[in-house]
């Protein structure tokens, strides 16, 4: 049995330490935004965060994320409006949409970091998320949008980036 | 629980529709369209009764509900082309509803809701937006009728002073209106429209368009933006259990000769290893460990020892199928004549100049985002299969073959694909899916590794083709052969409809190995013979990948032409230009294919831009995917090259002729798509085969193009009045031949092989 804190809940299942992350969250705990490409850290459709940090689910062992906060595209925001939400659907990014849950969570792990990332530095943080439906440059430009948008809100209502 | 069993997409696209509700419905009985009013559950036929007429056939088209909610029934599978938001659109049009009010509800396998043009549901080609733009605008058009009658009534006003708008019939003289939910709720809607009366709606001209030519927001955006659209791969069934595949080393030809389960005892949750029996010959010696978790089932998947017989295929590789085409193609009496127009052989014989070349593509493989998987549920004696696909008519008859029922006994719940490309018009998934469930009497989800999905892909087939071109003295091509090797994926359906009669009725061959080839240059003398490996289409076996035949014909004839143009010292552009003169039967499409040239190269400046030293731009056209269904589509490549060889593309511009644009930021992202789906084809990927096996399984190997590889991209929409025609394919046959030509341009290497490497470069360059 393992204790798992996902999107601020506690969530208990019944799985082995070594079962990688993304079997217990999707297919036990059926959240099934976070989605399955690869199962070998290659393509990014099951990124995740854990503590703030974007991981590969499918390359994390249950035991690893234990006690800590887990983050799923289903807890990135509390109604989907999450600027890169509102940017993803504002450029009309996703096509069979399958991989945007991992880049939208990719990108969220670089936003909080970095407000104003160039274009340079967008590509080097997405370039492990793979799109077969090769949506990149729309991707690209919904980050950068994002990071625009939040950087005038933060700006706006006087605070700092956190 | 299981929150996805009821409406399949009810919930991911909109709210699910109560038992109760009364709707108002359009759809097709014996006598014709009839607008009428039912009780439905929802939208996939299930529980419907009709007030009136008596005997109502529920071919649903679109409801509207009693709020305002217009819902379209989709038989599309949509796999990121946004379909089911353009048939939504062109309803609308029509309709003259608000689009906000527009909703999507996928539908299953019942033939009710097959293509009005093709009979079958089937989801490729680039064919959905053109072949269903008439039948759903006359929906529309027809529901508008309906709406404006009725409300006239209400009323107590002439039809005719009515104006229809954002879901409002308004009358202006007396300042009165009422919504399309007012009517619905309201009115008495008896409605009837023979085949004739249909026929016979006057459909808005492009003038009065409203809603088509309008980048309305797509539909199901919403949905894959929090996470909460729903794929095959996300069904979950009460007391639903896992299976994961173990699969022979060959691709196709195994059989099991041992399975040793007592390793896999041991893993908690292990039930059973099911060794598949597939009648249908869909799969061969594929084995699934069932278990209660998928980690479970993967685990026992791990532990089970099974020995095969390697079969018949266990020697072929890439290279010995490339020998067999070549072999092939030097013997007289091969394939099948899909083009023989004039006499080749005099006009080469009489040529002032002969060239010869051939071209080759590896095997190419899907690979989408979101791994075949099929969940499979016996319920009675109705088998409910829930799974993303292309081809449900013909994958509903797979799992039904696999079950051994009728296949009236198969539903298909149809899902948003993660990705299709042609992969899911296969129906593999439900065999291991269904005779698992059957085994252990129980729902079982069935999950392909991203390993069982690369090295069972029913791949594009490794292609060779041969070409003679013969220029006169003044450097015109006179005459031309072309020999196109493949295995012949569309055969393998078994499906005679799909294949065509040879131009001299010797046999039927497969067009869809061949489409391209019967391009609109006027040549004189032109020859296309469509060859067949059978060892190939034993081994591999092939499927359609994204825009298929022309994704190798177009490789070949814009590489070759490119060839000729240089050979006979004239500029590509102009030997291309002269060629589509429009004569005969290229009247109309070559003009267009020339107007789209033009268009890219000024948008790129080709010829005009002074390039540094290194590099080049290179143009290529095309008419994909078929003669009758082609989107006029041409590339201006502008590479640099190293002197290793290596190549960086630049830039790609792309001009496309679509005739009518339904919703241009659409196109523009399946434009897009396609164009960087050419490039990686380019450049960036390539499967072979060892041993009988595909070699690449995962995305370490097999390397589809990422984001630091993609040039900049300027996408062209050309929309000048012609009916729509389809965007899905035809960019991505353009690419690789411009960027071949564009390497010549720019270091005198020509490379005839797919895809490019900086070897083959080099090695050109010194030659
Ligand atoms: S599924 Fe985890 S990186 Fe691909
Ligand atoms: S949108 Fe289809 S894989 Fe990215």
């Amino acid at each position: 049995m393992a204790n798992l804190i996902i999107n601020g809940r506690n969530m208990s299942v019944d799985a082995a330490d070594d079962t990688p992350l993304l079997w217990v969250i999707r297919e036990q705990l059926q959240m099934t935004g976070t989605k399955f490409g690869c199962g070998a850290g290659l393509c990014g459709a099951c990124t995740v965060h854990v503590n703030g940090e974007a991981v590969r689910s499918c390359q994390t062992a249950v035991k690893e994320a234990v006690g800590k906060q887990i983050t799923t595209i289903e807890g990135l925001s509390e109604k989907g409006d999450h600027p890169l939400q509102k940017a993803w659907i504002a450029e009309q990014v996703p096509q069979c949409g399958y991989c945007q849950s991992g880049q939208i969570m990719q990108a969220a792990s670089l936003l909080s970091k970095n407000s104003s990332p160039t274009k340079e530095e967008v590509v080097a943080h997405m370039d492990g998320n793979l799109c077969r439906c090769m949506t990149y440059a729309r991707i690209q430009r919904a980050v950068l949008r994002a990071a625009a948008e939040m950087r005038t809100a933060s700006t706006g209502s006087d605070r700092r980036n956190t | 629980m299981n929150k996805h069993l009821n409406n399949v997409q009810g919930e991911a696209v909109g709210p699910a529709v109560p038992l109760s509700r009364r709707h108002f419905l359009i759809g097709t009985v014996a006598t014709g369209l009839v607008l009428g009013y039912a009780a439905s559950s929802d939208l996939l036929g299930l529980d419907q009764a009709v007030a009136a007429p008596a005997k109502f056939d529920p071919s649903v088209w679109y409801s509207i509900g009693e709020d305002g909610l217009v819902t379209v029934s989709v038989g599309k599978a949509d796999m990121g082309q946004h379909i089911a938001s353009t048939m939504a659109q062109m309803v609308a049009e029509e309709l003259g509803s608000k689009w906000s009010d527009m909703r999507i509800a996928l539908a299953t396998n019942d033939p009710k809701f097959n293509d009005p043009m093709l009979g079958a549901q089937i989801t490729g080609g680039s064919w959905s937006t053109m072949m269903n733009f008439d039948a759903m605008c006359r929906a529309g058009a027809a529901g508008r009728i309906a709406l404006t009658d009725a409300a006239a009534a209400m009323m107590n006003v002439p039809a005719s002073e009515l104006t229809v708008r954002d879901s409002v019939i308004a009358h202006a003289k007396s300042k009165t209106s009422k919504t399309f939910a007012e009517i619905v709720k309201g009115g008495k809607i008896t409605k009837t429209f023979t085949p004739d009366e249909l026929k016979a709606i006057k459909l808005k001209t492009p003038d009065q368009y409203t809603m088509i030519g309008v980048s309305v927001p797509q539909l199901d955006i919403p949905f894959k933006v929090n996470g909460t659209a729903k794929y095959g791969i996300d069904t979950f069934l009460p007391g639903m259990v896992y299976g994961k595949l173990v699969l022979p080393p060959v691709r196709y030809g195994a059989t099991v000769k041992s399975v040793d389960d007592s390793a896999a005892k041991k893993v908690p949750g292990f039930i059973k290893a099911v060794t598949l029996d597939d009648k249908t010959m869909t799969t061969t010696g594929w084995v699934v460990a069932v278990a209660d978790t998928y980690q479970h089932a993967r685990q026992a998947a791990e532990a089970l020892k099974v020995t095969w017989d390697h079969g018949p295929n266990a020697k072929v590789s890439s290279e010995s199928l490339l020998a067999e085409a070549k072999r092939l193609q030097k013997l007289d009496d091969s394939g099948l004549f899909f083009v023989k127009t004039g006499d080749t052989a005099s006009g080469l014989a009489s040529a002032a100049k002969v060239l010869e070349a051939e071209y080759t593509t590896n095997i190419n493989i899907h690979v989408p985002m979101e791994p075949m998987n099929a969940t499979a549920h016996l319920d009675g004696d109705i088998w409910h299969i829930y799974s993303g696909n292309q081809f449900p008519t013909r994958s509903g008859a797979i799992a039904a073959g696999a079950a051994g029922v009728d296949p009236k006994q198969v539903v298909l719940h149809q899902t948003w694909l993660g990705g299709g490309f042609g992969r899911r018009l296969d129906g593999d998934m439900m065999v291991p899916a269904v005779q698992a469930a059957k085994a252990v009497g129980k729902p079982v989800k069935v999950i392909y590794s991203r390993e069982d999905d690369a090295t069972m892909d029913f791949s594009r087939p490794l292609t060779y083709q041969k070409m003679k071109g013969g220029l006169d003295q003044n450097g015109k091509l006179v005459a031309l052969n072309h020999d196109v090797v493949s295995a012949w994926p569309t055969k393998r359906w078994g499906i005679p409809a799909f294949l065509s009669p040879s131009v001299d009725k010797k046999g039927a061959l497969d067009a869809f190995t061949v489409n391209g080839a019967d391009f609109f240059y006027s040549v004189p003398n032109h020859n296309v013979r469509a060859i067949i490996n059978e060892m190939a289409q034993q081994a591999t076996p092939s499927g359609q990948l994204r825009s298929v035949a022309p994704g190798w014909t177009f490789w070949a004839v814009e590489s070759m032409v490119d060839e000729l143009a240089h050979a006979a010292g004239k500029d590509p552009a102009q030997f291309r230009i002269a060629m589509l003169d429009g004569a005969g039967d290229n009247d109309g499409g070559a003009q267009r294919l020339r107007n789209t040239l033009l268009a890219a190269m000024g948008l790129a400046g080709y010829g005009s831009l002074k390039l540094a030293k290194g590099e080049g731009m290179g143009i290529a056209c095309v008419s994909s995917q078929e003669r009758k269904t082609a989107s006029w589509t041409a590339c201006v490549a502008h590479v640099a090259v190293a002197p290793s060889g290596e190549v960086k593309v630049k830039k790609l511009t792309v001009a496309t002729d679509v005739g009518t644009a339904v919703n241009p930021d659409g196109i523009r992202a399946q434009v897009e798509g396609g164009a960087m789906w050419g490039l990686s084809l380019a450049l960036y990927e390539k499967a072979t085969m060892k041993d009988g096996g595909i070699e690449q399984s995962n995305f370490d190997t097999y390397t589809p193009l990422r984001m630091s590889q993609m040039p900049e991209v300027a996408v062209n929409i050309i929309a000048n009045g012609e009916p729509a025609t389809g965007v899905g394919e035809p960019t991505v046959t353009v690419v690789a031949p411009a960027i071949a030509n564009a390497i010549f341009n720019a270091v005198g290497a020509r490379v005839r092989s797919l895809p490019i490497t900086a070897e083959a470069v080099k090695a050109a360059m010194k030659a």
